[in-house]
């Protein structure tokens, strides 16, 4: 039986359908036909902040999930999630999970909310989120007063320091909530998916690059479905599944590109993308609430400190 | 056992566990639960059931359901609702199906202020049902009425089944709205003419309101309608709120609660014993909806992990005809899914498969959504499971039983279908709002 | 036995009448709890953190914990067809059925949720927003509490039926 795998992607995301039809082949190819993947859509089987649950009872074989959605079981999920404004290109952060300590510190996280029935194989993130916003915010002082919607802790928390004012509605109204008016900005997805659900018609100032959000991915198993695999296959899941996050960054960012090159140039839409100064003013305040957010519990303070370390190592942050 | 016969018992055993007497919300927990335990064991099982059973009770949209009932509920008992459908009724003087017909048109613009089905469908319930009885209307009629027109909310824009779609097959949800406009319309048309044709035929349905008021000349008969200012108010200010930003469509719900209390003071009919007696019966209401719910969202992921999803693939590759064809028989599927699955999980099930065909097919994805959207209508009314006749159950009168419903809403679903037909050979009913945008 | 049967059964009824209208409240409360966020937001600019869990939260408790009344009252959806067709006296025997059907269903809901319940409360899982409330392990609780009370009534409404204290069947209300 191929491995049921439930992702965190909506059916139709650029992602999803680039994964299914470029990557999901070369699981056979790479294992000599001894597995096979088939990946389901967000919520196909159970919600998707259940996935790690669902994997540890066999419910799924194993998860491809935005790790955002654990957020509320672990504060430290939220760390690694999306550490926001802390990196500036998918890359770093995806080097971060295999070769530095992301990995160690996720599986240590999942253990310790799934009693070690969740495999860890691998992690990182794909895309960096573009912001929708329906009125221009051009500077970091633009922030001050925008309604926002941001429905994570840190995230929210970053924007009201910033003096902004979080919204917390749900999801299926955003869309409603940017096109009336009720919110200014809304976090949202790459900037590929929303040209396609045309939340640019309602918001027509997305910021992109975004300035606050890279989501985090997991790719898990069911600890005893791994077992039964040779040492051979599981290394070769793990490193189809690197292969595949870092093709699907560089073809993400050309659509990205692409799409948001065609919009500026079209008229209706303005891209904003922040000045470096004004990146660095949201990172000082990201990085006080970082720090007030890990005292929430140890794994959070042990996650963020393997990530400041790692930022240290490779020069994103000074001191 | 094949996915085939697995449908096929999930199907039969629901029918046969309703046909004796078990109330739904059980019926449909004892075969999620069977399935899930028979399938995948007891620790899988229970944990796939409790997953998205829990799931339900965060899902936000569903607040506003309580809020139309109390809504309904207060503009039912202060007597609103008998004058704003006695001033309906001489307005429409001595034309025959007139109320019919103006409950259409109202549920039209109640359609523009809720994005679920069930909010709409409750609030019909409360306020037309008894007012249509009294003015004399068949039963079966304007049961039918109701339900088909009560669920044209999730058609007609703001509409969470058409966000849920553009989110899971990645479409403009503008334009989606934009297209479900015309077939919207369409099918509001299509109900009217049905009413028409009906009452001329068999006069009996729908009497004449044989009161002197009802035989003034249009002129004179302008002054009644006063019955109609204020609910007219009460809907604009909720359409106001949420055309103008002030408030999500579940905001504004509870924005239209506070309203009816406000005008039912205003009309001097409000008492505590009211207030009291409306919020009973709202919770009745809700309570008895939320079992249904709970109930029906247990099958979600059930299907979809046994390979339900692959069985349809299969399906579709297999199908050797002309492309539009193959739409039709997509039709088709999601009918007969539509007869047993709640809406959510026809959507994960069918969407991911169908989308991608469609697009390969060389259709736009748009108009594939309205399909979909309109299909949903008829699952709403189809049943045994049908949602839409389940919630006018809830707040029915006594007498009413749910095969009554079930009988009086056929008609309607061979409406929603010739609608859907229509659609689907003349895609511009859809695409011809959102071309014109562009 | 049967005395104290009977007593059972009146007291959990009364019980769940009282759960019941205390739900009305709940629901009172979020209407007042969203359209006072639409207040805050549109007219004073400050949108709150809570409204949205609260209300979800209020009505959530209120959708559960109405179980009690409306299984008291009858009131569960179902269809009713086969009561003409076979008559008062199997129809009751169609009763006791479905009562019992009920009850497994219940009660196997009850312990699938049972799992997710104990687990958050002995680890407590919050909704991860900026007010990062406990709604998630409370509403994984409250479902629990929710079938528990549901098979209390469900055992009442039993013991009415072998009692032949039934109150009206009003046709599948
Ligand atoms: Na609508
Ligand atoms: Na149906």
């Amino acid at each position: 039986d191929p491995l049921s795998i439930q992702s965190s992607f909506n059916a139709g995301d650029f992602s999803m359908q680039y994964l299914t039809e470029t990557w999901l082949p070369k699981v056979p190819e790479m294992t000599g036909g001894r597995i096979e993947i088939t990946l389901t859509p967000n919520a196909s089987v159970v919600p998707a902040k259940e996935t790690p649950d669902a994997v540890a009872a066999g419910v799924i074989d194993g998860d491809f999930t935005s790790v955002n959605y654990f957020s509320g079981i672990e504060p430290a999920f939220a760390i690694m999630a999306d550490l926001i404004s802390g990196y500036d290109t998918p890359a770093q952060m995806l080097e971060f999970c295999k070769n530095d300590r992301g990995e160690e510190i996720q599986q240590k996280i999942l253990d310790s909310v799934t009693d070690g029935e969740v495999k860890l194989i691998a992690c990182g993130p794909y895309s960096r989120e573009s912001l929708p916003a329906r009125i221009p915010i051009r500077t970091f002082e633009d922030l001050k007063g925008k309604k926002i919607r941001a429905p994570e802790g840190l995230a929210s928390a970053i924007f009201a320091s910033a003096g902004a004012s979080p919204v917390s509605i749900p999801f299926s109204e955003v869309y409603g909530a940017l096109e009336k008016g009720i919110v200014d900005a809304a976090d949202a997805s790459a900037y590929v998916n929303n040209v396609a659900t045309g939340l640019h018609d309602v918001a027509p100032y997305p910021l992109y690059p975004g300035i606050h959000s890279m989501p985090l991915m997991q790719f898990t198993m069911n600890r005893e479905r791994w077992d039964a695999l040779s040492a051979e296959d599981q290394k070769a899941l793990r490193d189809w599944w690197y292969a595949a996050m870092e093709d699907l960054t560089k073809v993400v960012n050309e659509q990205d590109q692409e799409k948001a090159a065609a919009d500026s140039k079209g008229g209706k839409i303005e891209v904003i993308n922040w000045a470096l100064e004004d990146r660095d003013q949201l990172r000082e305040v990201a990085r006080a609430e970082w720090l007030k957010f890990a005292e929430k519990s140890e794994l959070a303070r042990e996650a963020l400190d393997a990530n400041l370390a790692y930022m240290k190592k490779i020069g994103l942050l000074k001191d | 056992m094949g996915i085939e016969y697995i449908t096929l018992l999930i199907v039969i055993s629901l029918l046969a566990l309703m046909a004796i007497g078990i109330p739904l919300g059980i019926t449909t927990l004892l075969v999620s639960l069977g399935t899930a335990i028979l399938y995948f064991g007891e620790r899988a099982g229970f944990f796939i059931v409790s997953a998205n059973v829990t799931e339900v009770l965060h899902k936000y949209e569903l607040i506003s359901v309580p809020f139309f009932v109390f809504m309904a509920n207060i503009l039912e008992r202060s007597g609103i609702a008998h004058s704003l459908f006695e001033s309906m009724a001489i307005m429409g003087g001595r034309f025959r199906g007139s109320v019919g017909v103006q409950t259409c048109v109202v549920a039209v613009v109640l359609a523009a202020m809720s994005g679920i089905m069930g909010g709409e469908i409750v609030m019909l319930g409360l306020i037309a049902l008894p007012q249509m009885l009294r003015l004399g209307y068949d039963k079966k009629l304007a049961i039918g009425i109701i339900c088909a027109a009560g669920a044209l909310a999730t058609l007609i824009p703001p509409s969470v089944v058409l966000i849920v779609y553009g989110l899971a097959a990645q479409v403009s949800i503008t334009k989606l709205f934009a297209a479900s406009i015309g077939p919207g319309l369409l099918l509001a048309s299509l109900y009217i003419i049905y009413i028409l044709v009906r009452v001329r035929l068999n006069p009996a349905l729908a009497p004449i309101y044989d009161i002197p008021e009802t035989g003034l000349p249009f002129v004179k008969r302008l002054p009644f309608l006063k019955g109609v200012i204020l609910p007219a108010i009460l809907i604009g200010a909720v359409l106001g709120v949420i055309y103008s930003g002030i408030a999500t469509v579940t905001e504004a719900a509870a924005v239209g609660a506070v309203g009816a209390v406000v005008i039912a003071a205003i009309r001097g009919e409000l008492s505590w014993m009211k207030m009291r007696d409306a919020m009973r019966q709202t919770v009745l209401t809700v309570g008895s909806i939320i079992w249904l719910v709970l109930g029906a969202v247990a099958l979600i992921g059930i299907y979809n992990r046994i390979g339900g999803g692959d069985f349809l693939r299969g399906l579709l590759t297999s199908l050797d005809v002309s492309p539009i064809w193959v739409i039709v028989v997509m039709m088709l599927i999601v009918m007969v899914l539509g007869t047993f699955l709640e809406w959510i999980a026809i959507l994960f099930i069918t969407v991911p498969i169908f989308a991608p065909v469609v697009v390969d097919l060389g259709f736009d994805p748009i108009w594939f959504g309205v399909l979909f959207a309109m299909n949903i209508q008829i699952y709403y009314l189809s049943p045994p499971f049908g949602p839409a006749c389940f919630f006018l159950k809830s707040v029915a009168p006594k007498e009413i039983s749910l095969q009554d419903i079930f009988a009086a809403v056929l008609p309607f679903i061979a409406l929603q279908a010739l609608g859907l037909m229509l659609v689907l050979f003349f895609p511009q009913i859809a695409l011809f709002i959102p071309t014109s945008l562009n | 036995m049967r005395h104290l049967l009977a007593r059972y059964a009146s007291i959990m009824d009364r019980f769940s009448v009282f759960v019941g209208h205390g739900c009305s409240m709940l629901f009172f409360a979020c209407i007042i709890a969203s359209a006072l966020e639409v207040a805050m937001r549109y007219g004073f600019d400050r949108p709150t953190t809570w409204s949205t869990e609260l209300s979800m939260t209020l009505c959530a408790t209120a959708w559960v914990l109405a179980v009690g009344y409306v299984t008291e009252r009858n009131r569960h959806i179902s269809i009713t067809m086969l009561e003409i067709v076979v008559g008062p006296r199997v129809w009751r025997f169609f009763r006791l059925v479905q009562l019992l059907a009920a009850v497994v269903a219940v009660f196997f809901l009850a312990r699938a949720v049972w799992a997710p319940a104990m687990k958050v409360i002995a680890r407590p899982e919050y909704s991860g927003t900026a007010m990062n409330s406990l709604q998630p392990s409370y509403l994984k609780v409250l479902l629990l509490v929710g079938c528990v009370f549901h098979l209390m009534q469900l055992v009442a409404n039993i013991t009415r039926w072998f009692q032949r204290t039934e109150k009206g069947t009003s046709g599948g209300h």
